[in-house]
């Protein structure tokens, strides 16, 4: 259990440290308290909406194109035409509401009949439903060319999110907490190399294994420690936990891992503790680009790819997504996207470590 | 069989020759020091010898244990206390010797036992719950010689192990150590001639990564430093006199009316009677023994503390 012993100095080392716990709980507390303030829970205009078009006809087609020419309103692509697909986005908060056109609408509207269009979103954004609607009205009558028969049902789908904007931020800002763990252990790596501290611990009959366990394990529990506080400070301001709190906690695990295994990395790259400051230099646009601190919906599609080329993101959008109440089949493919490049950084950062083992 | 024996030991760094196939043998129970200016190669002796650096050729043996091929063998037998004070800083004496022990695999109990006979002898037992960052240089250093022995290892390698300390304390692991002298083999690093000459059983001047001189303090004395050494106290000694002194003996220094004159057959009367002739006061005349610093300076021609 020589690796025990390594790792029990290492926890030591970082919980009798008030600066790197200061970092590691306290700045992603200061942001979620600040952002969540910060955002006072208002949405941004112009409103993006998706539509469903169910009937495919000129006349919907048409109706789209006019309700894309209204400033307010700003019409995600592509357009749906089938609603299954847009609930599921829904669901998984890639969507915040929808308006579905039936089948028959065209028809309705040369009948003059009442036209029946909905509008889906989810309950906990009501104000979606009543700005919206009116919008809408407005803007099919003037199409329509007559004064409703149009009616626009508002559908609210079930939700019980308190505060949107606790919700949207929470994972973000969790996710970057934990990516701070990047810099705290490719810190205490780096320092011990420069402080000479590991040479010493290299003449001891202890094994690579052990050195590689004892500086890894211990960030172990830290992780678990910081995403309970996140949780709490969360649920504290008033985060709405309606799918499995485990999958979330799951999640944030797996980032956790990725953040430790790039620490790990940098930390046998860098040769002083100072160094090792260069994580931040990925740390900041990782979570940046991975909508840590705010949506990245309008994001260029390249910086798009990047993003979704690396963990965070998918961090972040599934967790957002089960605290928001997804399902895990939902997730799936963030999460073994999540496990994959768990699995490659911790791999190619205990073949770094073992590298600076011997020089 | 000997406790370290080195075989054509070299190292290069990117060209430079740090340690030139140096080849050592220390006996089981000797304490063997290597002397030498910074950047003789001491420490990078030491660092492979601890199987830290892998030499470029050539190997070394510890208990008969290749530190190239069987490491794992070799840091089982050492014990080491690295030049610089290496200890980790938020954690307390007992945890510092603790978790070297257990690394070493001895057991609670005795990791207990040799950490309290450890912190009385260094006289760290009154600070030994206190987080070692808050401790002087003395103290951590006296730690880090603890944690070197904590595992009660059989061979055991001190990097300047008193560098910075006060005469007290410097006096206190003399000691120690000495008593460890016929039961640990001991090697040593040192900038302090009076530790080589008070603690050594044996002594290797080391210079450019070559062994230059190796013997007990004596033989490097006697043998190798062939040149005696006469004190002379006087006044009104003219350039001319120097001079004249110059052109017949090896060296000269001349220090606040202190006249020293090395060479291999000093005539002692000769020397004063020719002052005396020439008009230069004389107060007194002494043969001095050499020291090792002077030894080292006449084989390195270099101060120690170059």
């Amino acid at each position: 259990m020589k690796f025990w012993e390594i790792g029990k100095r290492n926890l030591k080392e970082i919980y009798r440290n008030p600066v790197l716990l200061g970092f590691l709980l306290g700045m992603p507390v200061a942001f979620m308290l600040v952002f969540i303030a910060a955002a006072g829970g208002g949405q941004a205009s112009p409103i993006a909406m998706s539509v469903v078009d169910e009937d495919g006809s000129q006349s919907s087609s048409a109706f789209i194109q006019t309700l894309g020419s209204i400033e307010a309103i700003e019409l995600n692509e592509p357009v749906y035409s089938e609603e299954t697909q847009a609930q599921k986005d829904l669901d998984e908060g890639k969507i915040s509401f929808y308006l579905f056109i039936p089948s028959g609408f065209q028809a309705a509207q040369q009948a003059q009949q009442t036209i029946n269009l909905e509008l889906v979103y989810k309950a906990a954004d009501p104000m979606i439903g009543l700005q919206v609607k009116p919008i809408i009205e407005a803007v099919g009558s003037e199409f329509l060319g007559v004064a409703p028969p149009l009616h626009v049902e508002l559908k609210g789908t079930e939700s019980k999110i308190k505060n949107p904007a606790v919700n949207f931020y929470f994972p973000g800002i969790a996710v970057y907490g934990l990516m701070i763990l990047i810099s705290t252990a490719a810190e205490i790596i780096a320092g011990d190399r420069e402080k000479g501290f590991l040479s010493r611990l290299f003449t001891t009959p202890a094994r690579p294994s052990d050195f590689i366990l004892g500086y890894s394990l211990p960030f172990i529990p830290v992780l678990i420690v910081s995403t309970l506080i996140y949780l709490g400070v969360g649920m504290a301001l008033g985060l709405t936990v309606i799918g499995n709190l485990g999958h979330a906690f799951l999640i944030f695990f797996l980032i956790g891992l990725c953040a430790i295994g790039i620490g790990m990395i940098v930390g046998s790259l860098v040769k002083s503790e100072s160094q090792a400051g260069i994580s931040w230099l990925f740390i900041v646009p990782m979570a940046m680009i991975s909508g840590a601190w705010f949506t990245v919906d309008r994001m260029p599609s390249a910086l798009r790819s990047v993003a979704g080329a690396l963990p965070f993101i998918h961090g972040i959008d599934a967790s957002r997504a089960v605290l928001n109440g997804s399902s895990f089949s939902a997730i799936t493919l963030d999460i073994y996207w999540l496990i994959g490049w768990a699995v490659v950084l911790f791999a190619a950062g205990i073949v770094l470590f073992r590298r600076t083992m011997v020089s | 069989m000997n406790a370290v024996q080195t075989f054509k030991l070299t190292k290069k760094f990117d060209g430079l020759v740090a340690v030139n196939d140096i080849d050592l043998e220390i006996n089981k129970g000797e304490l063997f020091s290597l002397l030498g200016p910074n950047g003789a190669g001491k420490t990078t002796t030491i660092r492979m010898l601890c199987c830290l650096l892998k030499p470029t050729r050539g190997t070394a043996s510890i208990l008969g244990h290749d530190i190239v091929k069987t490491p794992f063998a070799v840091k089982e037998a050492i014990g080491v206390s690295p030049q610089d004070t290496i200890l980790s800083e938020r954690l307390n004496c007992w945890e510092n010797l603790g978790l070297i022990g257990k690394v070493h695999g001895l057991n609670s109990d005795t990791v207990e036992r040799r950490s309290k006979e450890l912190l009385e002898t260094m006289g760290l037992m009154e600070r030994a719950k206190d987080q070692v960052r808050k401790f002087s240089g003395g103290m951590k250093r006296r730690l880090s010689i603890a944690m070197a022995l904590v595992s009660d290892p059989q061979v055991l390698f001190l990097d300047e192990p008193t560098l910075g300390l006060d005469p007290q304390a410097r006096r206190t692991i003399w000691e120690y150590l000495a008593g460890l002298k016929g039961k640990k083999t001991i090697l040593l690093t040192t900038h302090y001639m009076e530790e080589a000459d008070f603690l050594s059983d044996r002594i290797g001047i080391i210079d450019e990564g070559k062994v230059v001189a190796l013997g007990t303090a004596q033989e490097l004395k006697t043998n190798i430093f062939e040149m005696r050494c006469m004190v002379v106290s006087t006044e009104n000694i003219t350039a001319e006199v120097m001079a004249d002194l110059q052109s017949k003996y090896s060296r000269l220094e001349i220090s606040k009316g202190r006249l020293k004159i090395y060479h291999k057959d000093l005539d002692f009367k000769g020397i004063v009677d020719y002052l005396h002739s020439r008009g230069v006061t004389v107060y007194s005349a002494a043969l001095e023994q050499p020291t090792l610093e002077d030894v080292f300076i006449q084989i390195t021609g270099k101060k120690l503390r170059d």
